[in-house]
């Protein structure tokens, strides 16, 4: 331990050593978000000179104590062909710089049953591995045969083998999991944080959307599968979500404080608002409040009433001195006005569960919310890794488990393990990079979520960000011209040309054939020195052929919901790029939908634009040199787009 | 066929040349309705979303809402609801186009406890299902009021309804299509594809949305509408300006799909398109809407330890009770009840309306029947010493003598409605031993199958009231007769005396101010003359003062007030205050505070007038007295300061404020101030139901007065008003926003046209919900349903 630590240590056993301290002399800071606001902002390096990284940047106001100077966050690879047409541009790869691969000591240590310990602060070595992407947007359904495949492994060979062989295997499969899950919900959290860019410099508002979409995706077991027009508009779903159910457990926590007599306060939490809040019991002031029984608003909240806590009368912890106005708002420290409260801190709560608001720190019974989660993960260890009921053959027992759960989680009680790991992983991030929060309550609050570090794979968050600089680093040294990245894109883009105009089947098949040979196989073209113009080409005309289908699907009068010269200029090019693009199924669909198109409008230019493009397409159904694409700025003339299948031995 | 089937048949034939063909008559007449209801869309919302240029596309962010009728319809700018901005009374309104019987969206009958659920659909699909209902409530009690929906005009074989609050019907196949799409192969490998599962709602609205389009092509349907809450829904929950935007994007869709099938269809240039909303959504983005919890403030001692009774269950979403959706009264029992406690059942004395959100409805049991309540547990003590049983046996005797002429009164009148009613119901059982069991699909595609249950239905309804009303008469004339022994403890049960269930009669003003929750600490208190002391005996509660004084602990938003209530509002006896030539005819009581109320009078041509008054009391004897106080800021409504009021010019504000105007003047006066037009719509509200009761066609005169004195039970004692942002509703958290309340943003509503003969323009008169259906109607040559209410048009 070091001398800080010490140090910090002996003073929280002073403070817990006098009864009712109060602090007023102390200056306090709660909830001076204007102040303490923490920054966040979008930097971009190149990778080559047809693509580059695009990073979320925080930066802690100063001297705010704890973490220091900006943090990168989250970067995404934007393959944008080297040119300034957003229409091709590509999202790929993305790296939560924060996350560090668990180390072999934490791997063993997750594989031990009933293990919830974090064991040290994980691993402080940052290795070129830690760069490793969290996701490859590109590939969103190899994660599920991969996972698939674990599942499968796990059911057929390990789960009939012997207790501990199941025992362990299925602890270090959860652990995996859920250390998973924590790191993409992280993401998610600091991609909700991050600016929308109208310009090159970061993600714009359908970029993020379609990460946070892909992340939140990634967590479910088939959500690989969700096609790409679907995924932007997820994210944008899930974000009004989100603030839908922000906005309701906040105003069922502030009506279960009025009905009990608490004092209600929102919290803003590392540069968030609106995702925390706190309840505080008033010492004097308030009484118990009579005539409605207040016994499911209790359970509601997850902590023992107040008013007959013998606990409470004989407080050790640190006791708030507040304002409250006339309004019945409770001020900011140091704001003039107001008439004096002495508060207790009671709970924290996540306003991100969904259902209700979830109790993340007890503050009269540390271990509470700690107790809770160990007795629920070693009830799943205990059925599915020691006894071993299954699924499938002791489908009874999960029948009546779910039906336990139904009928708790309707009397409030947060029963969704998942949501609850969401929730505390966004606490643990925001926690550690807040500079908003009054010291004092920051300090306490950090001390009692620790305890809910029940995964051993873990690492300590403020490590964690201090490591995210190197991370960055590396990341900068692989984006070089003579870096790994660029040989990488070129691989992907070779994948993205092999997969265009493929069919559902024949896209399985090679799925199947990349897991079946544990990636060894990717269907790719080969290298021609094209693929910029040939890409080009395809994403264009396809990015026009889904804005004519949105156009199409609507089933009614395009020209009432686009200016006509829009759909005029969508149309035209389409017919320049189609003769460059060798997909026989792309070119039907094309045909399908300027047809279709012709036949909604009412405008005579547009519908002898779309005749006039059909025409095109069939007149030239034989495919041109790419070289020669309108718009294309790279590449030369060659051949067309031959398709080649290559193996293992194949360019990669 | 059978005889009665064809009988109904004929009926409808004829009913259809009658109401159908009238269109021929006018030239710019059209042939066909399509009406899209959209529940809570707030105008200003959508205008302004139309207005609005999307970069990215180059037109309107609603193109197809601007297309259709903001470039070639009309568009009423200013359109309002009239009275309370609740979806029940509203949509009754506007599916009519006469004065609303129906004032909320829930009601209890203070007699007998009978709750009329007007929103939820749940039940009604399951007791239609047993062949038990037909019709959704709120259609069942304007049938019986005899108030005729708009589309009843058209027949039932040339409509097409959706689903919607006043429905009649189920169309099993929509909901069988649906329940096929929701769990078809396709729809299950869509769900993989987009990561989403449909929720049963808009699979439900998608197939609707089909069938519409399918009765469009049809040349038999000439009425058909399409209802959707999804916008309600989501201005309930959120504030995100983006999300609403969404919910109003998807609306823009189902407009332009329905817009091309009507041009697809055979009645293209011959179609009247109407778009219309209930109420609008106070929804202000960034500001929360808060609850205040009226439950909880009745359950309170302070508020009188009432045990309280609901529509639903208080935070319905952590109770496995709140699953079930055939409940219609759920009991919240006060822990502090004074001399009720255990008896939250069978004694529930409030009983609130708070689906109301912005205002809620309160009934209380009659203040003097709490009083009998407790004179009679004390009269059951046998510990009781005998001056005090003496003064409590005497002061009971006074108070029934009090109520003597009344009650005997209400006895013989429903004895004689109770007759008749069993008159009534001996003739329908007859009646329908020629009804048949079993119909032909030809008859139930006629409708006859629903008009034979519609009989049924009525049937089961009046042996049930017969049975509670024939209770409640029962307890009256015990209590009429009852003798207590001077020396001897009651031994009957008060069961006997007091029914269960029942609020008895409404309370009065006084009653209000003076309201018995308990006996008092001290017990009976029996004065120097051997009389009990009733003030010394009984605690009591002013509701007007306790619900004014109210004020919230957690309050984190600074831009709502810590105090959470308005203002309350009540009738006030007719003719206790006839000081002016004009004579006024009812009277309507606004509480602010002691010091801030306002009296708005009406007159019997229906002019208005609004008096700012203070201290405004009912003593014992009934007599109102009040002190007049010159206009000024700070009164209900806002009316002196509101700075967007248009007065005429020259005119004196305080002046013409207190003068009688008619509505149309006042509505143009004060329709763009914050509270818009408020004055109307208390007279709506709070006006006696019992004139807008026509009573179905051929009833007599006792069971028309039956019909009335039911809708005269439900209403309440008094309405409260919620504050800016705040909400009663203590189901569920509403974040978002709320309705209910008079402000403008609650109250300004849409109103959209396109068909033949209705010119392109935006009309910014002031209208409110009774001008639609009397427009509409006449725009398709039929006979409008207040003339007067038809808005000209070129």
């Amino acid at each position: 331990m070091s001398v800080v630590s010490q140090i910090l240590v002996g003073a929280v056993l002073l403070a817990a050593a006098l009864p009712l301290r109060a602090y007023a002399d102390r200056p306090q800071s709660t909830t001076t978000a204007e102040r303490n606001q923490s920054e966040y902002y979008w930097r971009s390096i190149p990778v080559g000179e047809t693509a580059e990284i695009v990073t979320l940047f925080c930066r802690p106001p100063t001297n705010s104590g704890g973490v220091e100077g900006e943090i990168p966050l989250i970067a995404v690879l934007r393959d944008t062909l080297g040119d300034a047409n957003p229409n091709n541009d590509r999202l790929t790869y993305v790296w939560l710089l924060t996350y560090a691969p668990p180390n072999l000591e934490q791997r063993f240590l997750s594989a031990i049953p009933f293990f919830y310990w974090r064991v040290g602060d994980g691993p402080d070595v940052t290795r070129p591995r830690d760069t490793k992407p969290l996701l490859n947007l590109a590939a969103p359904e190899h994660p599920v045969f991969s996972d698939g495949m674990r599942d499968l492994l796990q059911w057929t060979l390990l789960d009939p083998s012997t207790t501990p062989i199941r025992a362990t295997s299925r602890a270090y499969r959860t652990n995996d999991i859920d250390h998973e899950r924590l790191h993409l919900e992280e993401a998610v959290s600091y991609l909700r944080l991050a600016p929308v860019s109208d310009d090159a410099a970061g993600l714009t508002r359908t970029q993020i959307y379609t990460v946070i979409a892909r992340l939140e995706l990634r967590k479910k077991m088939l959500g690989g599968f969700v096609n790409e027009h679907q995924a932007a508009r997820l994210g944008e779903e899930a974000d009004y979500q989100q603030e839908r159910v922000r906005a309701r457990n906040w105003e069922l926590l502030r009506q279960c404080a009025e009905k009990t007599g608490l004092v209600f306060e929102p919290l803003s939490v590392g540069g968030t608002d609106g995702q925390y809040a706190m309840l505080w019991f008033p010492v004097k002031e308030a009484s118990e409040p009579l005539g409605t029984s207040l016994g499911p608003v209790w359970k509601l909240l997850n902590i023992s009433d107040p008013w007959r806590d013998g606990r409470l009368e004989d407080w050790r912890g640190p006791v708030f001195h507040r304002k409250m106005d006339d309004n019945g708002t409770l001020l900011p420290a140091g704001a003039p006005g107001g008439e004096r409260v002495d508060l207790l801190p009671l709970g924290v709560y996540s306003l991100n569960y969904p259902k209700l608001p979830l109790l993340l720190v007890d503050f009269r019974d540390k271990l509470h919310v700690r107790w809770h989660e160990m007795t629920q993960r070693s009830i799943n260890e205990i059925t599915a890794g020691v006894i071993g009921l299954s699924h499938f053959t002791n489908w009874y027992y999960y029948v009546g488990a779910d039906l336990y759960n139904f009928v708790v989680a309707r009397h409030g009680t947060a029963v969704e393990q998942s949501a609850r790991l969401d929730c505390y992983s966004q606490f643990r991030v925001q926690l550690a990079l807040d500079h908003q929060l009054d010291p004092v309550l920051r300090k306490e609050m950090r001390e009692r979520i620790k305890v809910l570090e029940i995964n051993p794979l873990e690492a300590n968050p403020a490590l964690e960000l201090q490591a995210a600089h190197a991370r960055y680093e590396q990341l900068e040294k692989d984006a070089r011209p003579d870096g790994v990245l660029v040989l990488r894109l070129d691989k992907d883009r070779r994948e993205e040309l092999a997969s265009f105009g493929e069919t559902k089947k024949q896209l399985a098949r090679d799925g199947a054939l990349h897991m079946v040979t544990l990636g060894a196989y990717t269907h790719r073209t080969p290298r021609e020195g094209e693929e910029l113009a040939m890409l080009d080409s395809y994403r264009r005309a396809q990015y026009q052929l889904n804005f004519l289908d949105s156009l199409v699907n609507a089933a009614t009068e395009p020209e009432v919901s686009y200016e006509s010269a829009r759909i005029e200029s969508s149309v035209a090019e389409l017919a320049g790029l189609m003769p460059y693009v060798n997909s026989p199924a792309m070119r039907v669909h094309a045909g399908a939908t300027l047809q279709k198109l012709e036949g909604l409008s009412h405008d005579t230019t547009l519908r002898a634009g779309c005749v006039e493009a059909l025409n095109s397409i069939q007149r030239n159904s034989a495919p041109a040199q790419p070289g020669a694409a309108p718009g294309v700025s790279a590449g030369a003339a060659g051949a067309g787009v031959a398709f080649h299948i290559s193996g293992a031995d194949g360019p990669k | 066929m059978s005889r009665f089937a064809r009988l109904a048949a004929s009926a409808f034939l004829l009913l259809s040349a009658v109401v159908v063909t009238p269109a021929e008559s006018t030239p710019a007449s059209a042939k066909r309705l399509v009406i899209l209801k959209i529940d809570g869309l707030n105008a200003d919302l959508l205008y302004d979303a139309m207005a609005e240029k999307d970069p990215a596309t180059g037109k309107s962010r609603l193109p197809w809402f601007q297309h259709v009728f903001g470039e070639n319809g009309t568009v009423f700018d200013n359109f309002y609801t009239r009275g309370i901005t609740l979806s029940a009374p509203s949509w009754s309104m506007l599916g009519t186009g006469y004065h609303t019987v129906i004032r909320g969206n829930v009601e209890y009958d203070r007699y007998t406890g009978e709750a009329y659920d007007y929103l939820n659909f749940f039940p009604f699909y399951v007791e239609y299902a047993r062949s038990k209902e037909v019709d959704m409530p709120g259609v069942e009690v304007l049938d019986r009021a005899g108030v005729p929906l708009l589309m009843d005009s058209f027949g039932f074989v040339h409509s097409y309804q959706g689903f919607q609050l006043f429905q009649r019907g189920v169309r099993w196949r929509t909901l069988n299509s649906t329940l096929k799409k929701r769990f078809s192969g396709k729809v299950i490998f869509s769900m993989i594809e987009s990561g989403e599962t449909p929720s049963l709602d808009s699979v439900l609205l998608e197939e609707e949305e089909v069938e519409l389009e399918r009765g469009l092509a049809s040349p038999e349907i000439v009425y058909l509408d399409y209802f959707t809450g999804d916008v309600d829904h989501e201005g309930h929950e959120t504030t995100q300006p983006a999300a609403l935007y969404d919910a109003m994007r998807r609306l823009d869709a189902v407009v332009g799909r329905i817009w091309t099938a009507i041009q697809q269809s055979p009645y293209a240039a011959e179609t009247l398109f109407a778009v219309v909303s209930d109420h609008g959504m106070n929804n202000v983005p960034g500001v929360m809407s808060q609850t205040f919890s009226l439950p909880d403030l009745f359950n309170s001692p302070d508020g009188g330890g009432h045990h309280v009774v609901t529509d639903r269950e208080q935070f319905s979403d952590f109770k496995l009770r709140g699953l079930n959706p055939m409940r219609h009264r759920v009991t919240t029992p006060s822990t502090a009840s004074f001399y009720l406690k255990g008896q939250a059942e069978q004694y529930a004395t409030a009983w609130l309306d708070i689906d109301g959100n912005e205002r809620a409805a309160v009934q209380l049991r009659n203040s003097d029947l709490n009083e009998i309540h407790i004179l009679l547990q004390q009269l059951q003590r046998p510990d009781l010493a005998a001056r005090v049983r003496a003064a409590a046996a005497a002061t009971l005797k006074a108070l029934i003598d009090r109520h003597r002429a009344a009650w005997e009164k209400t006895a013989e009148q429903m004895t004689e409605e109770m007759q008749a009613l069993a008159a009534r119901i001996a003739q329908r059982k007859k009646q329908l031993e020629d009804v048949p069991r079993k119909w032909t699909h030809e008859d139930e595609d006629n409708g006859n199958d629903k008009e034979a249950r519609r009989l049924i239905d009525e049937l089961a309804q009046w042996e049930h009231e017969h049975s509670g009303y024939t209770s409640y008469v029962a307890h009256l004339r015990a209590l009429l007769e009852f003798q207590s022994s001077p020396d001897k403890p009651l031994q009957r049960p008060i069961s006997e005396l007091v029914p269960a269930l029942s609020l008895g009669d409404s309370n009065s003003v006084h009653q209000l101010e003076h309201y018995v929750i308990a006996l008092s600490p001290g017990g009976l208190v029996v004065g120097q003359d051997g009389h009990l002391d009733e003030e010394r005996s009984f605690k009591y509660v002013n509701y007007f003062e306790l619900l004014a004084a109210q004020k919230v602990h957690n309050n984190p938003q600074k831009e709502l007030s810590p105090k959470p209530i308005d203002f309350t509002a009540m009738r006030l006896p007719d003719g206790l205050y006839v000081t002016e030539a004009t004579g006024p005819q009812h009277a309507y009581l606004l509480y602010g505070d002691a010091a801030s109320q306002l009296v708005i009078l009406t007159d019997v041509s229906g002019l208005i007038s609004v008096r700012p008054v203070k201290e405004l009391t009912q003593d014992q004897s009934g007599k109102i007295t009040w002190t007049d106080q010159p206009w000024r800021a700070g009164l209900p409504l806002q009316l002196f300061e509101d700075p967007r009021s248009n007065i005429p010019s020259g005119e004196n504000r305080a002046a013409w404020l207190s003068a009688w105007h008619s509505e149309h003047e006042w509505m143009e006066a004060i329709h763009q101030t914050r509270y818009s037009n408020g004055v109307i719509g208390i007279t709506e509200q709070l006006s006696p139901v019992a004139d807008n009761v026509p009573g179905p066609r051929g009833t007599s005169p006792v069971l028309l007065r039956y019909e009335r004195r039911r809708r005269e039970l439900v209403q309440a004692d008094f309405h409260v008003f919620a504050a800016d942002h705040w909400n009663f509703n203590v189901r569920f958290p509403n974040p978002g926003g709320n309705h209910g309340a008079f402000f403008r943003i609650s109250t300004h509503s849409v109103w959209m046209m396109n068909g033949p003969g209705i010119p392109v323009e935006h009309i910014t008169e002031p209208y409110d919900s009774l001008n639609f259906a009397s427009t509409i109607m006449s725009r398709m040559g039929c006979p409008p349903p207040m003339p007067g209410k038809v808005v000209p048009l070129p």
